[in-house]
């Protein structure tokens, strides 16, 4: 009991910590919302709150700027490019973590060695391959390109590395196929670690804009962060509007972080095997 | 009990909690994506492509523009909005497939690249001699790329002085009245910096292109005729350089809106920080907003009197295009009198078009009438597809002598090393 005060001491201190922290981390956002509602070039002027406030921003990115249709397409492409590309990389995973076959080990290391390549390499070559095929101006240009993830790959196979065999042995004994070990087992096992792969991509294709902007032609396949490109022109900045679209952008990051965070925690706290 | 069995408990108990919903909707969702993708595809022949970076205000003109343009030639546009960010890596992208657009519109010194590339279609046989006197020569030149005319302006710009007519007042100064001389600018300068409250006659920004006003009006050159030799180290350049630097470090007048992390100078005019800026017409529309009450008027006068530098973007025809003519009757047709009055009086922006140079009066258009002056004694940049790289050697050194740790004849002398060695390597 007489060390509880020091205790006590050490806890405040954590939580102011963590207080200040937390109000680093949230500014921008606060920033953020306050210029979304801010009238359009009083982005940058002293009154921290806005004196007018306005929903105006909004209306006008969401009616007069079609950000609505954006952000579907994103939901679109970020969605299934996250689902197919952590669906695969868990597939590949579990073969270079569990199954021995020729050349294994070399074949993984030949794939890792392609992360030292920089994304914007391939970004001529795929655009040329995504042509060849008249996939231009489809979402399938937007999506496929990506699905096959060396990152997540690495991702999923460490992590499946450290599940025991004897799992997926008894698994056996008890009659599952192939296929239920993976869907039984590593799957639900691994779930901490394919839901931050999952947003981990999602992320990125929510973020991308080079790419969706080449194989695009046509505004209404437009996303995200294209559409707000837009409010940027050669000298300035609609930051009024840009502000007000990305209110709306992080929504799904935010939620998505949200939920996802519950698997986090679960993941350490979950023991399957004993003694 | 042995493992085997302990991890088949576990295991059943796992089973239960997978979640197979989410898993099912997510594979369900995913492949309608992936089919609905299919219906991207599919719209009618177009006999032009535009690619196009107008603003949210210039698109919808434009797009009357385009519509009274298909009326008249009995064809179709097809006008696609691409954010200035990601133009330039998109047409490069798509001229290495070859599913580059007829038209683009570029700014000046992406044309040189592209021209040096050798995708642009020269236009001296489509554009008469008669019809490039009415274009304002300055712009004119931005779109000449080796002696060849490779495209034609759309817009155009520079940069003149803006000033606080609120602290000009409180300054004891003529609010009807920016000052006519650098020297002037000095002494009003003075007056109106309080530096305990923040307060400074300029704000200047760091890199070249913003520089330009200073040198062009010491009547420095920029690259020598030839264009393989930076000249902004001569005697002049160096004069224009130190009276930037001495705006901050000798007069202390100017605020140090140049410094990553300072008070940028839009910034700073807008909450009163910076008497005068340099800045270019796009930035009246928002300044106006912000309902500060502000004047406009010309670059200080220097020995070479006041001079500005000029930005703005091109149309450009790519070589492929299987319309050579009807591209550059579009081309000359944006550019053409009539549409440039309608421009300009629409969106208050200067016409390239000098015919149409009288639709600016400064009744109506009191800031815009001085830029357009302005624009008479304009410098065009010489056309080098190096512009990016030539900012990059320089800007930094410029910072150095803005700090201090350089005079201004020493990082000038370095960066035009640099840059000639840039210049040479070709």
């Amino acid at each position: 009991m007489e060390a509880q005060p020091g205790i006590a001491i050490r806890r405040a201190l954590v939580y102011v910590g963590l207080t200040l922290a937390a109000i680093v981390v949230l500014f921008p956002f606060f920033w953020m919302v306050i210029t979304a509602v801010k009238e359009p070039g009083h982005a940058f002027t002293a009154e921290v709150l806005p004196r007018h406030p306005t929903l105006d921003n909004f209306r006008r990115v969401l009616s007069d700027f079609g950000f609505g249709r954006y952000f579907l397409n994103s939901v679109i492409v970020a969605t299934t490019a996250a689902f197919f590309a952590t669906l695969f990389a868990s597939l590949a995973g579990y073969v270079f973590a569990k199954k021995k076959f020729f050349g294994r080990d070399k074949l993984f290391g030949f794939l890792l060695a392609s992360l030292m390549i920089p994304g914007m390499m391939y970004v001529v070559p795929q655009f040329a391959i995504i042509n060849a095929f008249g996939w231009m101006n489809t979402y399938r240009a937007m999506i496929v390109p990506h699905l096959a993830n060396v990152f997540g790959l690495f991702l999923m196979r460490q992590y499946m590395m450290t599940i025991p065999s004897e799992l997926l042995e008894a698994a056996k004994i008890d009659g599952a196929g192939e296929w239920q070990v993976f869907r039984t087992i590593m799957v639900p096992l691994s779930i901490p670690i394919i839901a931050t792969l999952f947003l981990l991509t999602f992320q990125f294709h929510w973020n991308n804009f080079l790419w969706q902007l080449i194989v695009t032609n046509v505004e209404r396949l437009y996303t995200v962060p294209v559409g707000l490109a837009l409010f940027r022109s050669q000298h300035e900045q609609s930051y009024t509007l840009i502000m007000a679209g990305s209110c709306i952008s992080v929504l799904p990051i935010a939620a998505l972080f949200f939920f996802a965070q519950r698997y986090f925690i679960e993941g350490m706290t979950m023991g399957a095997l004993k003694g | 009990m042995t493992k085997a069995t302990a991890a088949r408990g576990a295991l059943r108990a796992m089973m239960r909690t997978a979640p197979k919903a989410m898993v099912r909707t997510a594979i369900v969702a995913g492949a309608a994506a992936l089919l609905l993708g299919g219906c991207g595809g599919g719209r009618e022949q177009a006999t032009l492509t535009v690619w196009q970076t107008y603003n949210d205000e210039e698109s919808p003109v434009f797009r009357e523009i385009v519509a009274s343009f298909e009326e008249a030639h009995g064809v179709t546009v097809e006008v696609v909005r691409l954010p200035f960010a990601g133009a330039e890596p998109k047409i490069q992208t798509a001229l290495t497939t070859r599913t580059e657009p007829d038209i683009a519109r570029v700014d000046v010194s992406f044309l040189a690249k592209l021209a040096s590339k050798n995708a642009l279609l020269s236009l001296e046989e489509y554009v008469p001699r008669e019809f490039r006197e009415e274009i304002l020569p300055v712009a004119l030149s931005s779109c000449v790329y080796d002696r060849q005319l490779m495209g034609l302006p759309d817009q155009t710009n520079g940069l003149c002085l803006f000033y606080n007519r609120e602290l000009f007042r409180q300054a004891g100064l003529d609010p009807d009245r920016a000052p006519a001389t650098w020297d002037e600018l000095i002494e009003y300068g003075e007056r109106l910096t309080d530096a305990d409250e923040g307060v400074f006659g300029i704000g200047v920004r760091n890199s070249l292109w913003w520089s330009l006003p200073f040198f062009y009006t010491h009547g420095a050159q920029f690259l020598s005729a030839d264009g393989r030799h930076c000249r902004l180290n001569s005697k002049e350049g160096i004069a224009a350089f130190q009276l930037k630097v001495d705006l901050h470090r000798k007069h202390g007048i100017e605020g140090g809106a140049w410094r990553s992390g300072g008070i940028q100078n839009d910034l700073g005019f807008q909450n009163g920080r910076y008497a005068m800026i340099l800045n270019g017409p796009w930035a009246v529309e928002n300044l106006k907003r912000t309902g500060i009450d502000f004047g406009v008027g010309l670059i200080p006068a220097g020995p070479e009197g006041s001079r500005t530098n000029v930005g703005g973007n091109n149309l450009v025809i790519f070589k492929s295009t299987k319309r050579p003519e009807l591209a550059a009757e579009f081309l000359k047709f944006v550019a053409s009198e009539e549409i440039q009055r309608m421009w300009a009086t629409r969106l208050g922006q200067i016409p390239v078009n000098v015919r149409a140079m009288d639709a600016i009066t400064s009744e109506e258009h009191p800031y815009l009438a001085v830029f357009a002056k302005q624009m008479e004694t304009a410098i065009a940049r010489p056309q080098t597809p190096y512009y990016p790289e030539i900012e990059n050697l320089m800007n930094p050194e410029m910072q150095a002598a803005l700090d201090g740790t350089k005079t201004a004849k020493e990082a000038l002398d370095a960066a035009c090393e640099e840059i000639d060695d840039l210049l040479a390597g070709e």
